[in-house]
């Protein structure tokens, strides 16, 4: 599985899964992760072979904490919910415009990628992105509007009805692939604007250039 | 891949939104990542929050989980390790490794070669025994606390470097016993 990955990448993924390099090369190989499938392979493998340690892991009752975990994950209040997001206060309106843009956004997209259904579109001004989805993997691609400026990078972005949001990668010219669920409705997706390589911590750190709600 | 592997059935379902599945997964599972995150993380108060930053990790990731490339529990030991990894090393940054180091010496590598010893764990631990015991304990340190190249230097009194070749040959090493 790993066979055209090559033995330094390799040991790169093992010390990756072991854990022991600093933030900085860790950070490296998250993105390295995200964005090459035979690197990841490489992990996952680490990850399985290692895995035979998991036994040392004394089990330690965890306090119930599903109330608090489930209050983040599924606001009882959608509408609630919403107003916990300053994002969302910028997704009013979007929606028709994002329908607009749909009669452009199928003539434009490249022939060879397989098209999966259209979930949604992103946009901000002249710039537009679309997110399919066939429940497997959704594929976002710019099919109007500039990228970011040199320097800078715009990060994917995925945020479950009360939850932090989770990248889900870079986007640049071509298209984003990520292995991602369709996301049901009240999940939020958004883009911001991020120094290049991604966002230095886990969380958004530049602009929230757009953002879209799903809806039913 | 073919045993029973209940918790990637919970997991399936989890992908698929089930709240009952993920509440079922929260009951079996929540005492071993507790764990996982107690022994990386050290302080019981910062494991209790860490603990339900992964399982919102695990209700938005579920859909990412290949049941074809491994067990459901070792995917989750994975998602807890990578949350406790990167807050172990952002507070590293922050503060001087010898603080971290010397809290270190108090492990139990004997209690985990008993436990290595049964069940899943015999092919690795077969595996590791190959290996100079200092080495294999830095493997181990390094896996299951979390520890750096600088903690481990430290705690084996070799330099960086010497840690670095220790480690990567090690790991070659046990690549080559586990794959066969």
């Amino acid at each position: 599985m790993t066979s055209a990955l090559s033995p330094d990448d390799d040991l790169l993924a093992a010390e990756y899964v072991l854990g022991v390099q600093d933030s900085e090369t860790r950070a490296g190989l998250d993105k390295r992760v995200r964005r090459e499938p035979l690197f990841a392979g490489a992990v996952t493998d680490w990850e399985n072979r290692l895995g035979g340690l998991n036994d040392a892991y004394d089990a330690v009752p965890a306090p119930d904490l599903l109330a608090k975990i489930e209050a983040r994950l599924f606001p009882s209040a959608p509408v609630a919910a919403r107003r916990r997001f300053s994002w969302f206060g910028v997704i009013s309106g979007l929606a028709t415009a994002a329908a607009l843009v749909v009669a452009v956004v199928i003539v434009t997209v490249p022939p060879q990628a397989p098209l999966a259904p259209l979930l949604t579109t992103l946009a901000a001004a002249d710039l537009v992105y679309e997110v399919r989805a066939d429940g497997q993997t959704l594929q976002v691609t710019r099919v109007s509007g500039n990228p970011a400026p040199a320097g800078e990078v715009h990060e994917l972005w995925v945020i479950a009805p009360g939850a932090s949001p989770v990248s889900l990668g870079l986007l640049a010219d071509a298209t984003l692939t990520v292995a991602y669920p369709t996301p049901p409705a009240g999940f939020a997706l958004a883009i911001s604007v991020e120094p290049a390589g991604g966002s230095p911590r886990g969380l958004p750190s530049g602009p929230v250039i757009a953002t879209q709600l799903i809806s039913g | 891949m073919s045993d029973p592997d209940p918790v990637a059935d919970l997991l399936s379902r989890v992908a698929a939104q089930d709240r009952a599945a993920f509440r079922e997964l929260y009951a079996t599972t929540s005492a071993k990542l507790m764990g996982v995150l107690v022994r990386m993380l050290r302080e019981r108060a910062e494991a209790e929050d860490a603990v339900q930053e992964v399982y919102t990790r695990i209700w938005l990731r579920a859909g990412r989980y290949d049941p074809a490339k491994g067990r459901g529990m070792t995917w989750m030991i994975a998602v807890a390790r990578n949350l406790a990894l990167d807050r172990l090393r952002r507070r590293t940054d922050e503060q001087a490794d010898e603080n971290a180091a010397e809290a270190l010496v108090d492990q139990t590598p004997t209690a985990e070669r008993r436990l290595m010893a049964m069940g899943e764990a015999a092919r690795v631990s077969s595996c590791f025994d190959q290996l100079e015991p200092s080495k294999a304990d830095a493997v181990r340190g390094a896996y299951l606390s979390g520890l750096s190249y600088i903690e481990l230097a430290m705690r084996h009194n070799v330099p960086l470097n010497t840690m670095r070749t220790w480690l990567r040959r090690s790991l070659i090493s046990l690549k080559e016993c586990l794959d066969q």
